[in-house]
């Protein structure tokens, strides 16, 4: 096979293209379309449905409670829920900053300087991909109880801001997008490494640097066992955990159906949202490593 | 834009197939500057060290102990930690349910790698055909699910197994089908690998597509000259090219799918067929947080690493040597 | 511009790292921390998990101005052991802690409970006998002041027996039998179901057969007897009445099991004494339908209950203000106002004797047909028999969980018998492993 040199240019600059619709193709899209937004029309549908309502009515004839359901979930024990919103913002949006940033240093250390051990640094990053969660979730629990940092809110953001696959990212990013020219330019000129980094190197990652941020987000947003293992006061409880604990209350309370299926409605919009708001100026490819021009 | 050939040192494999450098590698400081990657590096290693490095240590640690009570076992100083050697490795050994959580998980692997992949990648060729309709919508339908949190997907999968409310199971009613049980036994891995498929596809068809997008038109005009009908490109020419990429989301998915967790702890409550440790992860959280013994779940746990390692390590050969020889 | 500037020495960055870290330690650590001064305003953090909690601990705040109760609200019952065993190998238990009885054991057994028979001793007439062993587990000591508890009553659709001339069981005898013509006069229902999922109503039933599955002599040597006569009797029972067909296998607490009681195909439950409270939300369409009779008997003239669930007030072992501690506990669970506070806001059913009678207790909404439902309640009470927790509980129930799910779902008494003996053995040996000095019954 003839070695393939692969650019990063569009390489979308073929002729017109014949009009007629391929059909495989679409109804193939369309069925997994389908597939993947079922349940959440279901849970569109479920959401309006008042307790007497959700198991006796068809399952995708819409009820009559949307409202009434979204004031008892706002009201269960003085809007905890949107305490948990809260909390989840916080620990998404300070955790995956925080990434963003140690990320940034990281990568742009690791993809524009050659240093004695580089590779070793990053390869051992790398490996702790493949430490199974619950390996490293565990201990840590154990040891920011020593610290006396169990059930806070550092015990929730500390673990989630070193990202192996950020470090990863930028480093490509950095690689692929920061002209050495520049950097030798501006040394040249006698600016500090730290302003090299800030003025010039930072700006142009951006879009990396944008990249480590949604995915830290999005991972930190839909955690599940790590909150689960590090908190017990339920004021700080994310979403995830919050709608959890909603449905498995113990066996002398009253289960929540109601409450939960209109929790898990309004927990999944914020971050769609976030991706409709935000493919006008940053493409999903992003997400795979690839370096656009 | 150039385009320079990828030098192996500057990136290691992965999806980027298309990344470039954009001059040559970095050269070495002078003197003054020697410091400044090591500054840049401080917060990653110190925060590897403390959330990775320093925990693996004590789960290690952990795991060569064990609690003795003495006496009655009630009140103070009832509990001692002493020293216990390999022996509650050899229990995670002798442990036929641990065991059993293994093999499950590698089951459920079975099952959910091979459909999420294939369906990515068919999707992904699928949004790569130019005369296919609503592939702008589809590609964010489908990227959708990664936007729902793991617990909340099983929630509302759980929610639809459920006979009562589910508008499958009304479909199999009104055409008089059998109702399977989707909590039963054999049912529940189709029941969590419906749910990890839903919710990881997306994500790894956006990786596959990114590697597609990146095939230069001239490949495609050669095939055709050549008479090569859509589907041998599709076969011949596009899979062989996003190879590397298949690789990445195959490697992360073994992973993730060992450490499945959410899907079958979401489900519990609502069947008496799914034991506490039905995987691995159930089993070293049971035993850590239900029945207060850390140290047989580090063990666990670190044994649970290491066959992990033990796996990537493998894959990473096998890989590395079937895509070198595609190179080659 | 100076050369050297940017020339810091490795030992100055890691020492900027080391100073990092201390810091954030310690402001870490300043949070939680009260200097033990014996007089000035006293703070203490209460974790609970019962609703509405924070409104009692309001009441006492604004009475005691100079002791403080926070509410911390916790997750469910049983991942709260756990955390408490690690917060207290950190010094950071809080000082107060709702703990479920059969909880007491394990978390006395790791330290984690004070002893509070010094500041205590007046509460122990406010307590049913059975009760007050609970938390005393047999010694001089007290370790909690009981809170409160659910002692099993059946539970039963009166309209449907009325309707299908269904006898209201008084024995486990007449419980079968009437089982056996639930399901002649309706195919598609059943009496009520087994749930794999519910050790504690498993707990419950062996308690009122007699069983002990824990005991412990003097020189400290324990005995395991889940197997027991009593505990056998319980399980080849309805072991042999779901392998009949007569008792439903699901777990409880699903969609599904909701369904089945809003819908009739379950037609009475064998619950607690806060089983309004569930049937509010599982099955509103049912609402004064249910009558509450005392639990059927094994014989015929005998008069005793077994208890599912309950809970008790605990001082950790890391206050440092036990006595102040003490004396909110005591105040919680004994004293009229907050009694009656606990019922309204929190809805349970006091321990406290005194408590489980009066004006408070109103007649459950969901029970209108029943007015003297909280008279007989306590009549039922008063009969609780003696449980027996020891120190792994859990382990006993996650593998009754386990073991029984597998024979529920296989609908076989013997692997019902099999897998009592699995949980028994699983119990023994994981007593063993830690130490203890066990023997089997």
């Amino acid at each position: 096979m003839t070695p393939l040199t692969l650019t990063a240019v569009d390489p979308r600059t073929a002729p017109a293209k014949p009009k007629r619709t391929a059909l495989v193709p679409t109804l193939v899209l369309i069925l997994g379309s389908l597939y993947c937004l079922i349940p959440v029309i279901w849970v569109v549908i479920a959401a309006s449905k008042g307790r007497g309502e959700l198991f006796s009515t068809f399952t995708f004839a819409p009820g009559t409670g949307f409202l009434d359901n979204f004031k008892e979930l706002s009201s269960y024990r003085n809007g905890i829920y949107w305490q948990w919103m809260a909390n989840s913002l916080f620990y998404a949006g300070g955790g995956a900053l925080l990434s963003a940033a140690v990320s940034a240093a990281a990568g742009y250390a690791l993809g524009r300087f050659a240093f004695k051990g580089r590779e070793f640094v990053f390869k051992l990053m790398l490996a702790g991909v493949l430490v199974p969660s619950i390996v490293l979730t565990v201990p840590q629990y154990l040891l920011l109880s020593k610290m006396g940092l169990a059930d806070s809110y550092w015990s929730m953001l500390l673990p989630s801001i070193l990202s192996p696959y950020g470090v990863y990212l930028v480093r490509i990013y950095a690689a692929a997008s920061v002209p050495n020219e520049l950097l030798e330019a501006a040394r040249m000129d006698g600016a500090s490494e730290w302003r090299i980094f800030s003025r010039i190197a930072v700006p142009m990652m951006m879009p990396g640097l944008i990249t480590v941020f949604l995915f830290q987000f999005v991972g930190i947003w839909n955690n599940f066992l790590l909150p689960y293992v590090m908190l017990a006061d339920d004021n700080k409880f994310p979403i995830t955990l919050g709608l959890y604990t909603l449905l498995n209350q113990g066996a002398s309370q009253p289960a929540l159906y109601t409450l939960v299926i209109m929790g898990c409605f309004l927990a999944i919009l914020p971050l769609i949202a976030l991706f409709l708001v935000i493919q006008r100026f940053w493409s999903l490819d992003l997400l795979s490593g690839s370096v656009k021009a | 834009m150039t385009s320079t050939p990828l030098k192996g040192s500057d990136l290691t494999a992965g999806p980027l197939a298309d990344g470039t450098a954009t001059s040559v590698r970095p050269r070495r400081l002078p003197r003054r500057g020697r410091s400044a990657p090591y500054w840049f590096l401080v917060p990653a290693v110190l925060l590897f060290a403390a959330f990775t490095v320093v925990p693996i240590g004590y789960a290690v640690w952990l795991s060569l102990h064990k609690v003795q009570v003495k006496g009655i076992g009630l009140g103070k100083g009832a509990r001692q930690q002493v020293w216990n050697g390999i022996g509650n490795y050899t229990a995670v050994f002798e442990d036929s349910e641990f065991g059993h959580s293994v093999l499950r998980a590698f089951g459920y692997g079975l099952i959910v790698i091979p459909t999420m992949l294939g369906l990515a990648l068919v999707f992904a060729l699928m949004l790569d055909t130019p005369q296919a309709r609503s592939a702008k919508f589809a590609r964010l339908a489908i990227f959708l699910p990664y936007a729902v949190p793991g617990i909340i997907a099983a929630l509302m999968w759980g929610f639809l197994y459920l006979p009562t409310v589910s508008p499958f199971y009304y479909l199999l009613r009104e055409f008089n089908l059998p109702q399977p049980d989707l909590f039963d036994g054999g049912n529940l891995y189709l029941s969590f690998a419906n749910i990890a498929v839903w919710g990881g596809t997306g994500f790894n068809m956006i990786v596959i597509y990114t590697a597609l997008r990146a095939i230069p038109q001239e490949i495609y005009e050669a095939a055709k000259i050549d008479g090569a009908s859509d589907l041998k490109i599709a076969l011949r020419i596009k899979i062989p090219i996003v190879l590397p990429s298949l690789v990445l989301t195959f490697f992360f998915s073994v992973i993730a799918t060992l450490q499945v967790f959410t899907e079958p702890m979401a489900l519990k409550p609502l069947t008496n067929g799914l034991s506490s440790s039905w995987s691995p992860l159930m089993a070293i959280y049971d035993a850590a947080f239900l029945r207060s013994d850390i140290y047989g779940a580090s063990a666990t746990a670190v044994v649970l690493a290491l066959a992990t390692f033990a796996l990537s390590f493998t894959l990473l050969r096998i890989s590395d040597r079937y895509t070198r020889e595609d190179r080659a | 511009m100076s050369i050297h500037r940017h020339q810091f020495s490795r030992r100055s960055i890691l020492a900027g790292a080391a100073a990092v870290g201390l810091t954030g330690t310690l402001a870490a650590c300043g949070g939680s921390d009260d200097s033990g001064k014996s007089s000035g305003p006293v703070k203490l953090t209460y974790w609970s998990w019962a609703p509405n909690m924070e409104k009692v601990a309001a009441i006492w705040n604004k009475k005691n101005p100079d002791i403080t109760v926070t509410v911390s609200k916790q997750a469910a019952g049983k991942d709260i052991v756990s955390k408490l065993i690690t917060a207290k190998k950190a010094g950071n238990a809080p000082d107060l802690i709702q703990v479920e009885y059969q909880s007491l054991p394990t978390l006395v057994s790791n330290d984690v409970l004070a002893d509070i028979s010094k500041y205590a001793k007046s509460a122990k007439s406010e307590f049913a006998e059975g009760l007050w062993a609970m938390v005393t587990l047999g010694t001089d000591a007290v370790y909690a002041i009981p809170q409160d508890s659910g002692p099993l009553m059946f539970f039963y659709r009166e309209d449907l027996f009325k309707q299908h001339n269904l006898t209201v069981p008084a024995t486990w005898d007449d419980f079968a039998k009437t089982a056996r013509a639930a399901k002649k006069a309706l195919p598609n229902a059943y009496l009520t179901t087994f749930s794999s999922n519910d050790p504690g109503l498993f707990a419950g039933l062996a308690q009122q057969a007699g069983a002990k599955w824990w005991t412990v002599q003097s020189g400290g040597k324990w005995t395991v007897g889940i197997d027991d006569a009593a505990t056998k009797k319980v399980t080849d029972f309805w072991g042999g009445l779901v392998q009949e067909g007569v008792i439903d296998n699901q777990p409880m607490y699903t969609p599904a099991w909701n369904n089945a009681l809003n819908k009739g195909t379950n037609i009475a439950w064998v619950s607690a004494v806060w089983a309004p409270g569930v049937l509010v939300s599982s099955a509103p369409d049912t609402k004064g339908k249910w009558r509450m009779a005392p639990l059927p008997q094994w014989s015929a003239g005998e008069s005793v209950t077994g208890s599912w669930g309950g809970s008790s007030t605990g001082v950790s072992t890391d206050t440092k203000h036990a006595e102040a501690a003490a004396k909110f506990a005591t105040w919680l669970n004994t004293d009229p106002e907050a009694l009656a506070a606990l019922v309204k806001e929190v809805a349970i059913y006091p321990a406290a004797t005194k408590g489980q009678s009066g004006s408070v207790l109103t007649t459950p909404e969901f029970f209108p047909n029943q007015t003297d439902f909280y008279d007989t309640a306590a009549k039922i009470a008063a009969t609780t028999a003696a449980s027996a927790w020891g120190p792994n509980v859990q382990v006993a129930y996650d593998t009754f969980s386990d073991a029984f799910g597998t024979a529920t779902k296989a609908k076989k008494a013997a692997q019902f018998d099999t897998a009592l003996a699995t949980m028994q053995s699983a119990t023994f040996t994981d007593m063993k492993k830690q130490g203890f000095k066990v023997t089997e019954a």
